[in-house]
């Protein structure tokens, strides 16, 4: 574990993740103090990515539960093999068994399916503890949001056929929403809350060269003066660090050494996706804005 | 800082056990740590002492001579909505200075005063007064108010007063309230419900087959199980709705209260979203609290310009799960019109149902026929004219009335041209 927050910063750095000094903190506390930490921010800037480099870092699992509505009890936490019982229960039958051997034998740990939930929880035991990711929770309904708030304090699920298993060693959680619907205070009452925000310029263009080593030095600057540029405009989705990466790849895949108005015109798709967002930009506005990207890019 | 000689005396904080030391050589920093709290919960954040407690534990795990740390240490705690990031600043940057810096309490109590003013909006110039509607009005270049907050004489913010329920309309409120729909239609959720169905329920099944031994002679299924949709208010509240206005708030208070998830927004210039004040439990609270909030009371109408707001910042949050969606105005308007469509399809595209609840003015022969309403009317599902607005029970009988079939259709072959 880490001793301080600069200890953890360079470790997350050296997983190619550039965080802010806020987000470093959070994280640094989430980890001393158990709690979990709730993520939110526009998507496309790097809130699940915080999971996956997290365990990395640390070197233990990740075990991901993407929320969808729904979702219950038995896709998150745990089900039974019902047509393994099924067979089996056909085959005890003709052995003639008790009832109450017959139950013991059903329901055991040999035909219990493990859901992430759990998983998080039994690995827990083990001493290590995983990351376990809840991503996009505003997607889940009020019901399993109401169940979480419960496993989250208690660090335990019981099974009534089985019995109560608790984690030694809660896991480290990090919830993410895109905000799609509010979640309900009392869940975010028990988190560590950061807003993660766009980047600026030269936070952004770290991370392009550190995501895309074989990038033309110049060429990175002027991508990421553009999208700094355009997230000022008043789109209905602005571009995310994704958006960032993925362009950047697309342009290296051209064998561009600099923004022309040709290639972003052809490769807007990779960054704006909807029509509206594509027809707010003319190519006068584009020319406009490769302008000032070149400008931007020689003097950064 | 030593503003605790004066105040009342503060409890300790417990911080944990002992084996975790918080000697801060001595310091205050416990004191102000609390008094610090106190400050955000005057600007109305949540904060509670077990949060108190938590941060003052947590302050262990930092190096508390870097400010940033301490700052953002404080702020993953005592935040928790991105937008009350600027109050907190805000009072950090007041409350941890340097004693040198003539900090004073006064700065503390103005911070409450400063939260208000940072929602000052601009109102357009009001240079036809709102009840003219005549070709005059709607020839105003309403991009160019938007973009110009010019000083006028009237420009003003204005605080709406709204007087206190009487009895009568309690009384009404109730009758009201009693015959309210139960919901604007239902949706299916994808959880299940034990019962009749089509998907055999497997864990039944088992259950089944242990106790009868295998000889199941029905198999159990279950269903999806059924919610409300979630509502969506969008009130008008411009100069030529102002009569209206305190009837609709009502009614939306009395929507809010009975049915399942409420959003409640109003509009004139500028749209706002009032939903937390509206649920309070007393109607008299809650306009109290919504007069002082909104600050566009009987301004010009921008439809346009407010639903783009509306389709850009919220209904991303708002509308989802299949929600209905109420547009309450009378259609005059002064903003821009191609705008005003482009909007309306958006928003008639990512909800459910549009629902345009039209009072008529009182006026028997008034059909929909400015450019706002007739920018309106091709988007709507349902159109449902009201002939008084005044009276909430009117309202809510034409909810009532709402079939599944949508039943705009015959209002657009006899208006649109």
């Amino acid at each position: 574990m880490y001793n301080s927050v600069d200890e953890l910063q360079a470790a997350l750095n050296q997983q190619d993740y550039i965080a802010e000094r806020g987000l470093s903190v959070a994280i640094y506390l989430a980890l001393k103090t158990g709690k979990p930490l709730f993520l939110e921010g526009d998507a496309g800037v790097g809130k699940t990515e915080i999971a996956k480099v997290l365990s990395a870092a640390l070197g233990s699992d990740l075990i991901r539960l993407q929320c969808y509505e729904g979702l219950d009890v038995n896709t998150a936490v745990y089900e039974w093999n019902y047509a393994g019982q099924i067979l089996h229960l056909r085959l005890m039958e003709t052995e003639g068994l008790a009832r109450e051997e017959m139950e013991s034998e059903i329901f055991s740990e040999r035909f219990l399916l493990k859901r992430p939930l759990l998983q998080a929880i039994e690995q827990s035991a083990d001493g290590l503890a995983p990351v376990l990711l809840i991503d996009e929770l505003d997607r889940s309904d009020e019901e399993f949001e109401a169940f979480l708030l419960e496993l989250l304090s208690e660090f335990q699920i019981s099974i009534p056929e089985l019995g109560t298993i608790s984690a030694s060693v809660p896991p480290i959680v990090v919830v993410t929403s895109n905000r799609t619907r509010e979640i309900h205070d009392a869940l975010k009452r028990r988190c560590l809350y950061y807003w993660i925000d766009y980047p600026h310029f030269h936070k952004e263009l770290q991370i392009v060269e550190r995501k895309a080593p074989d990038v033309p030095r110049m060429l990175a600057r002027q991508i990421t003066a553009f999208i700094q540029d355009m997230r000022s405009l008043e789109l209905f989705k602005r571009p995310g660090i994704a958006e960032t990466l993925d362009w950047t790849a697309a342009l290296i895949a051209l064998d561009q050494n600099e923004l022309s108005l040709e290639t972003v015109q052809d490769t807007l798709g990779v960054i704006l996706k909807y029509q509206d967002d594509v027809e707010m930009l003319d190519p006068t506005t584009i020319q406009n804005m490769i302008d000032r990207a070149k400008v931007e890019a020689q003097r950064a | 800082m030593n503003m605790s000689e004066n105040g009342p005396p503060i409890k300790g904080l417990y911080l944990g056990p002992a084996d975790a030391p918080y000697d801060y050589n001595g310091g205050k920093l416990t004191h102000n740590l609390l008094l610090f709290g106190r400050v955000c919960r005057a600007l109305g954040m949540n904060v509670t002492p077990n949060r108190m407690m938590e941060a003052g534990r947590a302050l262990a795990h930092i190096q508390l001579g870097r400010k940033q740390d301490f700052y953002y240490t404080l702020r993953a705690h005592l935040v928790n909505h991105r937008k009350e990031f600027a109050y907190f600043d805000e009072a950090f940057d007041l409350f941890w200075r340097r004693p040198s810096e003539g900090f004073t309490t006064l700065n503390l109590q103005s911070l409450g005063e400063e939260r208000r003013k940072k929602q000052t909006q601009f109102l357009p110039p009001l240079e036809a007064s709102p009840s003219e509607n005549g070709a005059e009005a709607e020839s105003l270049d309403s991009s160019m108010i938007a973009l110009m907050p010019t000083y006028s004489r009237q420009e003003r913010l204005r605080h709406k007063d709204f007087a206190e329920m009487s009895a009568e309309e309690l009384e009404m409120a109730k009758r009201v309230i009693a015959r309210m729909p139960d919901s604007l239609g239902m949706r299916r959720t994808r959880r299940f419900a034990n019962g009749q169905g089509r998907q055999i329920n497997m864990r039944r099944l088992l259950k089944d087959m242990i106790r009868k031994r295998g000889d199941v002679t029905r198999l159990p299924t279950h269903r999806r199980k059924e919610k409300p949709r979630p509502v969506v208010l969008l009130c008008d509240i411009s100069g030529s709705m102002e009569r209206y206005t305190r009837v609709l708030l009502h009614f939306m208070h009395t929507l809010a209260g009975s049915l399942y998830q409420v959003e409640s927004f109003v509009y004139s210039t500028d749209i706002t979203r009032i939903t937390r004040q509206i649920q309070q439990k007393n109607v008299d609270d809650a306009l109290e609290d919504i007069g002082g909030t909104v600050l566009q009371w009987g301004g010009g109408t921008m439809t346009g310009e407010c639903l783009r707001r509306f389709n850009w910042t919220w209904s991303r949050r708002v509308l989802g799960r299949g929600a209905v969606v109420i547009l309450i105005t009378d259609g005059w308007d002064r903003g821009d019109i191609p705008l005003l469509h482009r909007e309306m399809a958006r928003l008639q595209l990512s909800c459910r149902r549009l629902i345009w609840l039209n009072p008529l003015l009182d006026v028997p022969e008034y059909e929909p026929l400015t450019r706002g309403a007739q920018a309106l009317l091709p988007y709507v599902h349902d159109f449902l004219p009201i002939t008084n607005l005044a009276n909430l029970e009117v309202i809510v009988k034409a909810l009532q009335n709402l079939t599944s079939r949508p039943s705009a259709e015959a209002y657009r072959a006899r208006y649109l041209a």
